[in-house]
């Protein structure tokens, strides 16, 4: 459904991807592998419009979404749960779900929207009234993922779902993750560490310096340990 | 340092050196035969018929122009958007009004005082305004205008004249000249207060401060993590402003014999702005060419009127959010093709989508 | 009760209403578009003057040309936004260029008021005529009025941020530009509702309060400095704080007024200011916007 083609971005004077060429099927599980600092955020906002590509083509059921704006991307279905939560801060923990399904269609279905998300995260309904800013970082996280799966998503890119959380919580989170992906949708992950990711994946992309330096199915490349540490020490 | 690297140093010339050694981009030349025509200039304009005339104007050029660029210093490169500068000028108009109608001082004394309590003055408004930011200082500003106004109308009679300011202040005497002949001296004089203000003010814009500045126009949080004080920067950087705006203040009660407090009116904060603004914010020449265009054109336009004011602020608009660097990139494009000692090294390329608040080049 | 008093007390809440209505578009475009709108005072104006226009010329109703000023008022704040913000949105150098730019619209805007119309003080009729005394103070209902509208548009924009569709993208782009694109929310055309909405409270605030000022081409202006006071008193961007900080220094300047002369009024107004913030620089009800270096 998504296909990446010759990805080139950056910031400033400087590149940061190099031509990327990947895709994610319907209902497939991606995961982009690669050490801190070597794109995988800005992979995840050049393919949703936060970061203009330079060169290269975001293609979504074929058709070219390169140049479309954020809003637009995420409209069509691909939503993008950010680095850092970006959450609003000043609104509710039921606020921010309700932004979540903003778009038009899905706001007449809203309520039954948040139905299916307190389903995956009971405490959020206890703490609807709660401001967001006044959350702890695993219930934010959560917040941003249940954020996330109140639109009409078809396509759910997440960045580092585990970064800066306690490995309890994480456990929880790429549990709920995993439910997620059980309900058919499709992924595209970035994450450093193979082990979270077991689960989760269909097949794993290795980033290296801004270049995709190998693709496979995941039971055979995350079961090669040697080749993970050299690539993520 | 190798003779060789020094070699290539000097070849590559990379940015930074042209705001260590600005006098490298500087053709002594170009300055020198400017200076002498300046010099030369009223022996000849007096021959003409319109030389009086032409004359006044570039008097109200000098002074204008060294408001504008001292109000450049700090809202184009500073980044603080103070609307005191008519404020601060009128402090020193006042300053050295009020020393000479009441105490009876000679203006050549007494003039030496404004850009000191124009200092004051400005450390007065920026101690509580410049550690806040650009909304704040706006209004901050502006309230110290609107107080100076009320001040200056209903205050004590000394400085209010009864309303309408002060308006026969003694003016400057040069001996016995009189007519022409002391035209040319009051020339020499705003000529010798521009000179030194614009090569001050081009002195700080290259140097550490003025480099420190810029950073911090452009990168805010990255410069204030290099330890950059902003706070006194800032301060510094008024103060040098208030200073010069002070003594064009100066310089002006006794040029015209007075000052009085429509001084104050709005529309005299627009036409600096505008000078700026078409000139070229953020740039040291522009507020320079700025003030000799405001004041060509407002000679042909001021029959206008109203239709004046109603294309002036539309051009503002205009040229500040289609060409926010104004005229002063073409002039500069200009001399370094033809005038520059040495060529333009390979400008560095910025794509706009930096990722922290870079704001304008230059 | 004293003269002084009442005739305070009725003033400081007549000002206080209105520079809240005026504080109330700055502080929402402030929030959303972190746009200081100095054009704010001649959107004022221009609302008023096309009210006056439609009661003078024409000849209709107040009650007919009021709307008419709104619109018309808000129709130019777009306007302004398509023009001279929207092609600098996101670009390095925003807030130098709105800053000149909205500096540029307001003298074009009172120019073009002299032009069109004169420099003549003229008056536009007020909705509501009659007046009832209370210790020899004149209360007018026309006063009365605008208090209402004031106090019921606050009420209004409260439950439009809090509960609708809408409103709560407005909040959402105020706070997390990028989460609300991620969301969907078309930023832009936000920010462009942000300034119509806004641009009509300055026209509604106009129309309203032009039959106690009269209406000239600058009588803008002060309202606007009063607001721009009024919205950093209560917090940038704090609904909230503009109600609040409206009755506070409208009252303030109205016992100032009354007690010490007319003069003082301003400069009372502004001392209190920069009291304010050297003591609490995020305003009353401000949420850590200034930095304080």
């Amino acid at each position: 459904m998504l296909e990446v083609r010759g990805l080139v971005a950056g910031y400033g004077g400087g590149e940061v991807l190099h031509g990327i060429d990947l895709f994610v099927n319907e209902g497939e599980g991606v995961i982009v592998l690669g050490p801190n600092g070597h794109g995988k955020t800005t992979l995840l906002r050049a393919i949703t419009g936060l970061l203009p590509p330079r060169a290269g083509q975001v293609l979504l059921d074929g058709k070219d979404i390169t140049h479309w704006k954020a809003e637009a991307i995420a409209a069509a279905g691909v939503i993008h749960i950010p680095q850092g939560d970006l959450l609003f801060a000043e609104m509710t923990v039921t606020e921010n779900l309700l932004m979540g399904a903003y778009h038009g269609p899905t706001w007449s279905e809203r309520n039954a929207r948040l139905g299916r998300v307190y389903e995956l995260f009971p405490w959020l309904k206890e703490r609807g009234g709660q401001l967001a800013r006044t959350l702890s970082g695993g219930e934010r996280r959560m917040l941003a993922l249940g954020r996330g799966l109140m639109s009409k998503a078809r396509l759910l890119l997440i960045d580092e779902p585990s970064l800066g959380l306690a490995p309890i919580i994480t456990q929880q989170i790429y549990a709920s993750i995993h439910k997620v992906k059980q309900g058919g949708m499709s992924l595209l992950i970035a994450d450093e560490n193979a082990n979270h990711v077991a689960g989760l994946a269909d097949r794993v992309y290795l980033l290296e310096t801004g270049s995709l330096v190998r693709e496979g199915p995941a039971d055979e490349l995350l079961r090669d340990k040697a080749l993970l540490e050299s690539y993520l020490g | 340092m190798s003779a060789q690297a020094a070699v290539t140093a000097g070849v590559i010339r990379p940015k930074l050196d042209e705001a260590a050694a600005p006098w490298r981009r500087v053709s002594l030349y170009t300055v020198g035969a400017v200076a002498l025509l300046l010099l030369v200039l009223p022996w000849v304009l007096l021959r003409l018929d319109i030389g009086t005339y032409l004359m006044t104007l570039l008097i109200l050029f000098f002074v204008q122009a060294v408001v504008a660029q001292s109000w450049n210093l700090i809202m184009g490169y500073g980044g603080i958007y103070s609307f005191a500068q008519v404020a601060l000028f009128a402090v020193g108009g006042w300053t050295s009004g009020v020393l000479v109608h009441s105490l009876g001082w000679n203006p050549f004394i007494a003039i030496l005082f404004s850009p000191i309590v124009a200092v004051i003055a400005a450390l007065g408004i920026g101690l509580p305004t410049l550690r806040l930011r650009g909304v704040y200082v706006v209004l901050l500003t502006l309230a110290f205008h609107e107080l100076a106004r009320v001040f200056a109308v209903t205050g004590p009679r000394f400085i209010s004249g009864g309303g309408y300011g002060l308006v026969t202040v003694q003016t400057f005497q040069f001996g016995n000249a009189i007519g022409d002949q002391r035209t040319i001296y009051l020339y020499y004089l705003a000529g010798l207060i521009f000179a030194v203000a614009t090569f001050v003010i081009w002195r700080v814009i290259h140097s550490p401060l003025g480099v420190a500045m810029t950073a911090l126009r452009d990168s805010e949080t990255y410069a204030v993590s290099r330890g950059i004080n902003q706070f006194r920067v800032r301060m510094v950087l008024f103060t040098i402003s208030a200073f010069f705006t002070g003594l064009a203040g100066g310089y002006s009660t006794h040029y015209n014999g007075g000052i009085s407090t429509t001084i104050f009116d709005f529309p005299r904060i627009i036409d600096l702005l505008a000078m700026i603004v078409i000139g070229g914010w953020g740039t040291f020449g522009g507020p320079i060419l700025g003030a000799g265009l405001v004041i060509g054109i407002d000679q042909y336009l001021v029959a206008l009127g109203d239709y004046q004011t109603l294309l002036l602020g539309l051009v503002l608009a205009t040229i500040a959010v289609f060409a926010p660097q104004g005229l002063w990139p073409l002039i500069r494009r200009m001399y370094e093709t033809y005038l520059a000692p040495e060529p333009l090294a390979p400008p560095v390329e910025v794509s706009p989508a930096a990722p922290h608040d870079t704001k304008d080049e230059l | 009760m004293s003269t002084q008093l009442v005739q305070a007390v009725w003033g400081g809440i007549l000002f206080g209403s209105v520079y809240g209505l005026m504080a109330l578009g700055l502080t929402l475009v402030w929030g959303a578009v972190r746009l200081l709108n100095l054009a704010h005072g001649a959107i004022f104006v221009v609302g008023s003057y096309v009210a006056y226009f439609f009661v003078s010329r024409l000849n209709l109703p107040i009650l007919v040309a009021l709307p008419i000023g709104v619109l018309a008022a808000a129709a130019f704040a777009y306007l302004m936004h398509l023009t001279f913000i929207r092609p600098v949105i996101g670009k390095p150098g925003f807030d130098n260029s709105t800053l000149i730019a909205t500096v540029g619209i307001s003298i074009a805007v009172s120019a073009a008021a002299i032009l069109i119309f004169n420099p003549e003080y003229k008056v536009i009729p007020p909705v509501i005529t009659g007046n009832f005394t209370v210790s020899d103070v004149q209360i007018t209902k026309q006063g009365l009025l605008v208090i209402g509208t004031s106090l019921a548009l606050f009420g209004l924009v409260y439950l439009f941020l809090t509960y609708t569709r809408q409103g709560m993208a407005i909040r959402a782009v105020s706070q997390q530009q990028e989460a609300a694109s991620l969301m969907s929310i078309p930023v832009v055309r936000t920010y462009g509702m942000v300034i119509a909405i806004s641009g009509a409270l300055a026209g509604l605030a106009g129309v309203l309060l032009s039959p106690f000022f009269f209406l000239n081409p600058n009588s803008g202006f002060n309202p606007m400095i009063q607001a721009l006071i009024v919205t950093i008193f209560g917090g940038l961007g704090s609904v909230r704080g503009a109600l609040v900080a409206g009755f506070v220094l409208g009252i303030f300047e109205s016992f100032v007024e009354v007690y010490y002369g007319v003069a003082w009024a301003q400069p009372g107004v502004f001392l209190l200011i920069i009291l304010m913030l050297i003591l609490r620089p995020n305003g009353l009800f401000g949420i850590g916007e200034v930095r304080r270096l």
